[in-house]
């Protein structure tokens, strides 16, 4: 990971002071990422989605197509900053434009086998570990996304309240009506029982 | 305690909600018992991966909502203007100019490149294997019917059940050890398949029947349970512990088996992390061993248990194959509670070996190693 700034230590002062400014902007735009901030959150993506756009359509994609690629490398960002493992070795503007155009090359490569590289500019990142880390996570969310349709209701809101509305057992209980909260554990217990044979049974054979 | 009880405990644990005392007691009741450990951590990934499913659904509404807002007609515009990250001050010289005229050319002269390469390589590979002996992973049971002869030796014996086993000798053998004082035992899958009875052997001669309660066929473990023989002494504890953790390379292993009709010890040290072709459910072991010391446990300097023996590649030398325990223990916590009618396995972590010279740990492990005997129809 080298940023031309450490290549060129000789770059002259306006230079410095350009990028000292983009990074005090790109801090300020992470912080407001992990808090949750939506007024952050539309400002970076109103910033950049021109620039993923760009790149988009003028390697055979659509709106559509940019929408998604653009989205999920906010996704990849998104999901490294709030486990608090993002290390940033270059400009946002960088990291995100280096994250779409791979993940862009890798639908390209699924949609035709025609291995044709983009037409872009070469100032990438490496973003290779992030990635990766990212199809483990995928994998990990489309199988729970499918182990909780296969769930069914009422558990699946009952785990999802509990789980990740970090609701309490007493709300749970009065939500859906139980008698008392031990017969609402019962049922807690039952459900995550069923999700944790259907989520193991195909993740540990993957693994 | 029972399991929901412990499920809960687990759900306040992971919210933080245990007090100080409570904490202590879990902490304690994991350290001791490694299915609930292993039951933790299961449960534990598996509200991880509930957590990061309810955070992205809602971080893509929000982009969504996001996008919705969107003056379309604006981005567009700006997006024809929009030019990569530059950090530098993108340049367009001469030998990119060259690249992008050739490019054609030279994607083809490429293309015919990496074909003859990877041609010649894959013509190669089928020369070599069709000239090689076939890498093969051997499974270390026994066949007894060669040693009939020598079983037919001991006829005088007149206790019963030796005789009922001389009449039909078994077919196949193996090795196994005790994973509860009070007759769980663990071995592999291929050497009691297919099986019409087992009978497990101590190192003193005494032959008692067993069960199969469990198989695994993906993980080649078998779990046994010696029942219904009243001549079968429960033990108060087991000589050796069970090690969940992974263990280091190079270190120093043993192992007690029965390659023959008498316990034959084996020592090695660990070469890797990984089994038959990167399998990371199985150590390599660089341990001599023979048809017979699959289900046999692999112990390490200390005395804990880090593995079972389930075979050995025939196309190298001192290639042998181990499973690790925590695949052993995520086996046994996948057992369903009623095929254990009702007395679950009670596994402990505790060891009286460590600090025992090996001839003495030997001595006490042997006795909770059983050779396994298979009976099946001829077919």
């Amino acid at each position: 990971m080298r940023g031309p700034k450490h290549l060129h230590p000789s770059d002259n002062e306006r230079n410095d002071a350009r990028r000292n400014d983009a990074r005090s902007d790109d801090a300020r735009l992470l912080v407001g990422l992990a808090d949750g901030s939506d007024a952050v959150l539309a400002e970076l993506y109103k910033r950049y989605f021109p620039m993923v756009l760009h790149l988009i359509l003028n390697n055979s994609g659509s709106e559509d197509d940019a929408k998604d690629i653009y989205q999920e490398a906010l996704i990849v960002l998104y999901e490294k900053v709030s486990e608090g493992s993002l290390e940033l070795h270059c400009q946002l503007k960088t990291y995100l434009y280096s994250v779409s155009r791979r993940l862009w090359l890798k639908q390209l490569s699924k949609r035709s086998r025609n291995g044709s590289g983009l037409i872009d500019q070469e100032n990438l990142a490496d973003v290779d570990d992030d990635l990766t880390d990212h199809h483990a996570r995928d994998r990990q969310f489309s199988l729970m996304a499918d182990s909780l349709d296969r769930l069914g209701e009422p558990c699946r809101t009952l785990l999802e309240d509990f789980y990740i509305r970090h609701l309490s057992m007493q709300d749970i209980t009065d939500k859906f009506g139980y008698t008392n909260t031990d017969n609402a554990k019962t049922q807690k217990y039952k459900c995550l029982m069923r999700l944790k044979r259907l989520f193991f049974s195909v993740y540990k054979e993957e693994r | 305690m029972d399991e929901q009880k412990f499920t809960d405990w687990i759900d306040k644990w992971l919210r933080d909600e245990l007090t100080e005392t409570e904490r202590l007691e879990f902490e304690t009741l994991r350290r001791s018992d490694p299915i609930l450990d292993q039951r933790a951590r299961d449960q534990q990934q598996l509200a991880r991966a509930m957590r990061l499913y309810g955070q992205r659904t809602d971080f893509r509404k929000r982009l969504n909502r996001i996008h919705a807002e969107l003056d379309m007609e604006a981005v567009r515009q700006e997006a024809q203007e929009a030019s990569a990250p530059a950090e530098e001050p993108a340049r367009k010289g001469r030998v990119r100019q060259l690249w992008q005229t050739y490019r054609p050319i030279l994607a083809v002269a490429a293309s015919v490149a990496v074909f003859t390469t990877f041609g010649t390589l894959m013509l190669m590979r089928q020369y070599q294997s069709s000239h090689k002996q076939q890498e093969q992973y051997s499974m270390l049971r026994r066949d007894l019917q060669a040693i009939r002869r020598s079983q037919n030796a001991i006829l005088q014996d007149l206790n019963a059940r030796e005789r009922a086993l001389q009449m039909n000798p078994g077919q196949v053998a193996g090795s196994s050890f005790l994973l509860s004082p009070d007759g769980y035992l663990v071995t592999n899958t291929h050497i009691v398949q297919d099986a019409d009875s087992v009978y497990i052997q101590s190192t003193k001669g005494d032959i008692y029947k067993a069960k199969v309660v469990y198989t695994n066929k993906a993980y080649d473990l078998a779990i046994l349970q010696v029942r219904d023989d009243s001549s079968f002494r429960a033990r108060t504890a087991l000589p050796y512990g069970f090690e969940a953790g992974p263990s280091d390379l190079g270190e120093r292993v043993f192992t007690l088996g029965f390659p023959r009709d008498e316990v034959v010890y084996g020592e090695g040290y660990l070469s890797s992390q990984t089994g038959y072709r990167g399998d990371s459910t199985a150590y390599q072991v660089a341990i001599s061993v023979n048809p017979g010391n699959s289900g046999g446990p692999l112990l390490d300097e200390k005395g804990n248990v880090i593995g079972i023996i389930s075979g050995k590649q025939t196309s190298t030398e001192g290639a042998t194959f181990a499973i690790k325990t925590d695949v052993l223990f995520r086996t046994i916590s996948g057992i369903p509670t009623d095929s254990l009618k009702g007395s679950p396995i009670r596994m402990s972590r505790k060891n009286g070996l460590a600090k025992l010279p090996r001839k003495e740990q030997i001595k006490k492990i042997q006795e909770s190693v059983f050779m396994v005997k298979v009976f099946k129809q001829e077919k």
